[in-house]
């Protein structure tokens, strides 16, 4: 990997030599809260609705004519703002990348909070989703990780048009990286035209303004009653420490036991091949800049949620109480290492994992650290970062009403 | 045993095909890279199955990680991740595959591992679970037989697959594609373990296997550790008749169905020639992309861009390829209340597809030379996209040919495969919508 400086953003290049197609991702940082839920989600599905020198229907005529693929998406932490192309496509790719960032007219505002509203509509008929938004709300409850799809149908309405601007100025200000993984043949030709198409957007530092996630304060279970489900959807989840925290890698070796090895991990094995509770059963662990949730997800019968949840408890219970086997340990940290290199194979996975990872400040030999942090993890480890779970926790249930727990 | 070298775009190297004497077809793909990918696509899916045994493709699926006489049940998956492997399998109308993607350290052990669960499993009765009446009280002991339940129930749940399934079964008289590859929960509640092995001996023979094995690896080293270890039982295939390909819907009309959904749902089905049919599996190809794939679409701009409060909250094309008989999907989300202007807007646009340009027809020329580039981009979509064309189209030479037909298909040659197979009139068209009250 190289780095250079264009002003003041730093440029990482990969090579990645006989690849097809090259990507690019600019990486921005987010550092302040949402003035009103979605506003970022909007902005982001406006920068592909014209600039100055396209309208939005010329806008994916020149993409998809070109076999380009460009997409900007908000996350909590930060905007990315990603295209692949051909490689003989990439000046091009980049001249429209520059284009919708600096000269979006955001003119179809009006029309763009109506397709949101739909969108969201449609998305929350999704079992799944209904349940997740209730879960997300609840766990991030008054934190601005709370902005779910709900809480942005709640909120769009009283977002301005200047808003947009306001946030594009937010983005302009903001600390960003920019990532190049491919076939670079010439280094120079291409810095060249980051120069030329990019050169509008300067680097900036400044302070963070959202706060740190708080711990739960006492339990709760919430119940959302939908009476023509066949499943019932169930999530229970707790905060946790975030990747700057010592414990992130036992968290993630004991996630990986617990529920997210695949079809081997613990709640899989016995909840799932043992027990038949469920088809899709799991744990998951998602780290954030200002916190970390570790949470429990099934789809069961709406006869067995509470089975299911005690179930659940039992498997963390044990991992607890009795210590796994050096073998469990260490087909873990190959099963995590593993899946690391399994979803960093294509040059779009690594642009968008090592651009994240530098402007989160983890470096670019985070990957390294991170290997050897995960195998650093002893089963002591393990039984201590399975205790998180003895935090409040928040459930969601959702189901038939004749089911309610 | 017969060697083939088949050019495929974007890889360094050519792609070696043997066809061994049993009949077994190995396909090895060069990929520089950390990782490698091992699948092995059976021909078989809901196409050899009848209304007795519906679903015992996909209920075998998960059966054949329960153990060999070699191998307990969760080994496979226990070991295999404990390297660091990614692995599963999946059903469809044509075949079943199961995939492993890991470190090439780990290749010799993942082929060990992979040859033996496909020619040597057991199906433990204790793994299967016992079958019971669905319509009684379930069995304290629930395995297997009651994750696939679990499955079942949970497509129920899901809104596009509850669209999808009764628009299937409206597009077909006879043929097997007409059954839901996932079967029913009566079938499945009580099929008993002899009919899964009986259905497991009789298609899950070496001519009726491709393997396929995509990275960085000694292509000699490994062709023979396939050979050895693909130990097959000394089983016939069973030939099944499907009975004629079915190429237009013969009842086309619409139905609607309710449920407790906030917006509507709405699939328009076609049926069309074999994927085998090459140039015109293109043509649908070239039609899809530019009807309904992607903001510049005329779907999408017609219906959602020039509108200035679009209804539409989506809208789709999808060309699902098939041995026998390819379906070509139109689907939109969008405003329930505006349901009575859906049919005609979309059957409007179908009728304009006639009038396709040279742009446009360019657009989709270069999305095809895009989407070969992205299918070597990884090990795990290099396999599938072999394992499609050799499952598929019984034929891999698709992949060198394909980009030959595209340049020779002109507009012309789009507007007779669109007149011959988009006939707005001659389609199935599904919808959900919200219940009365709302």
């Amino acid at each position: 990997m190289k780095k250079h400086v264009i002003n003041g953003i730093e440029i990482i290049l990969k090579n990645n030599a006989k690849t097809p197609r090259v990507a690019l991702v600019c990486n921005f940082l987010i550092n302040k809260e949402e003035k009103y839920a979605g506003i970022r989600s909007l902005y982001t599905k406006l920068l592909m609705q014209g600039t100055k020198k396209y309208s939005a229907v010329e806008l994916s005529k020149l993409i998809e004519d070109n076999g380009i693929e460009l997409n900007i998406k908000c996350k909590q932490d930060n905007l990315t703002a990603c295209t692949l192309c051909l490689n003989e496509d990439f000046e091009l790719a980049v001249d429209i990348l520059g284009d919708v960032l600096q000269n979006s007219t955001f003119d179809e505002f009006e029309k763009e909070v109506h397709k949101l509203k739909g969108e969201i509509t449609s998305e929350l008929d999704e079992p799944r989703l209904l349940a997740t938004d209730k879960f997300v709300r609840k766990i991030f409850e008054n934190h601005y990780y709370s902005n779910s799809y709900s809480k942005i149908l709640e909120e769009l309405d009283k977002i301005s048009k200047e808003d947009m601007f306001e946030i594009s100025q937010q983005f302009m200000n903001s600390k960003k990286v920019i990532t190049v993984v491919g076939d670079i043949q010439d280094e120079e030709k291409l810095l060249n035209i980051i120069a030329e198409k990019l050169a509008f957007m300067e680097n900036y530092e400044s302070e963070d303004e959202i706060p740190v996630v708080n711990k739960i304060q006492a339990p709760t279970v919430d119940f959302i009653a939908k009476d023509d489900l066949a499943q019932a959807q169930v999530l229970k989840g707790v905060i946790v420490p975030t990747f700057t925290h010592e414990d992130y890698p036992k968290i993630i070796v004991m996630n990986n036991i617990l529920g997210s090895a695949g079809l081997s991990s613990r709640l899989f094995v016995e909840l799932r091949d043992k027990k038949g509770l469920a088809y899709t059963v799991r744990s998951s662990y998602e780290p954030m800049i200002r916190g970390a949730i570790l949470y429990f997800y099934i789809a069961c019968d709406p006869s067995n949620i509470q089975k299911s949840l005690d179930e659940f408890d039992i498997e963390v219970k044990k991992l607890q109480t009795t210590p796994i086997t050096e073998a469990e340990l260490q087909g873990a940290k190959e099963n995590v290492i593993g899946r690391l290199e399994y979803f960093s194979q294509t040059n779009m996975q690594q642009a968008l994992m090592i651009s994240g990872d530098y402007l989160l400040g983890l470096g670019l030999d985070w990957e390294e650290k991170y290997r050897k942090m995960i195998n650093d993890v002893t089963i002591e480890d393990v039984q201590h970062a399975a205790h998180y779970f003895n935090s409040n926790s928040i459930t969601v249930a959702l189901a038939k009403s004749e089911y309610k727990i | 045993m017969k060697k083939e070298l088949i050019n495929f775009p974007y890889l360094t190297k050519p792609i070696s095909l043997y066809t061994l004497d049993n009949g077994h077809k190995v396909a090895l793909a060069h990929k520089e890279g950390a990782l490698v990918n091992i699948s092995s696509w059976v021909k078989t899916g809901s196409i050899n199955e009848d209304d007795v045994n519906n679903g015992v493709s996909h209920f075998l699926e998960h059966l054949m990680f329960k153990g060999t006489e070699r191998f307990k049940a969760g080994d496979f998956d226990r070991i295999m991740e404990q390297k660091g492997g990614i692995i599963n399998a999946a059903t469809w109308k044509d075949y079943t595959f199961y995939y492993i993607t890991i470190s090439k350290n780990h290749l010799d052990l993942a082929l060990d591992m992979h040859s033996d669960m496909m020619t040597n499993i057991t199906l433990p009765e204790e793994e299967i679970g016992p079958a019971f009446d669905i319509a009684g009280v379930a069995p304290e002991e629930k395995r297997e037989r009651y994750v696939v339940l679990e499955e079942i129930k949970m497509r129920k749940d899901q809104n596009w697959s509850k669209v999808y399934h009764a628009l299937n079964d409206m597009m077909y008289e006879k043929h097997p594609y007409k059954r839901d590859v996932i079967g029913t929960s009566e079938i499945i509640s009580q099929i008993p373990r002899s009919a899964i092995m009986d259905y497991y001996n009789s298609f899950y023979t070496p001519e009726n296997i491709s393997t396929i094995v995509a990275g960085d690896f000694d292509e000699e080293h490994v062709l023979q550790e396939i050979i050895k270890g693909f130990k097959f039982r000394n089983t016939k295939t069973k030939i099944m008749p499907h009975g004629e390909m079915e190429l237009e819907i013969k009842n086309p009309r619409t139905e609607v169905q309710r449920g407790d959904v906030n917006c509507g749902y709405i699939m328009f089905g076609f049926l069309a020639d074999s994927a085998k049919n090459l140039k015109e599996s293109i043509a649908l190809d070239i039609i899809s992309t530019v009807l309904g794939e992607g903001k510049s679409s005329r779907l999408y701009v017609n219906l959602i861009e020039k509108m200035a409060e679009p209804y539409y909250y989506s809208l789709d094309t999808c060309h699902y390829q098939f041995k026998e008989g390819n379906n070509f999907f139109i689907e939109a989300n969008f405003d329930h209340t505006k349901f009575d202007k859906v049919i005609p807007e979309i059957k409007n646009e179908l009728k304009n597809i006639q009038n396709i340009t040279e742009d446009e027809l360019k657009k989709a020329k270069k999305q095809t030379k895009v989407g070969f580039a992205s299918s070597t981009e990884t090990v795990a979509k290099l396999g599938d996209s072999i394992g499609h064309y050799l499952t598929v189209c019984e034929d891999l030479n698709v992949a060198q040919n394909y980009e030959k037909l595209l340049e020779e298909i002109d507009i012309q040659y789009i507007q007779d495969v669109a007149k011959k197979y988009l006939d707005p009139e001659k389609c199935a068209i599904n919808v959900l919508l919200p219940n009365e009250e709302k």
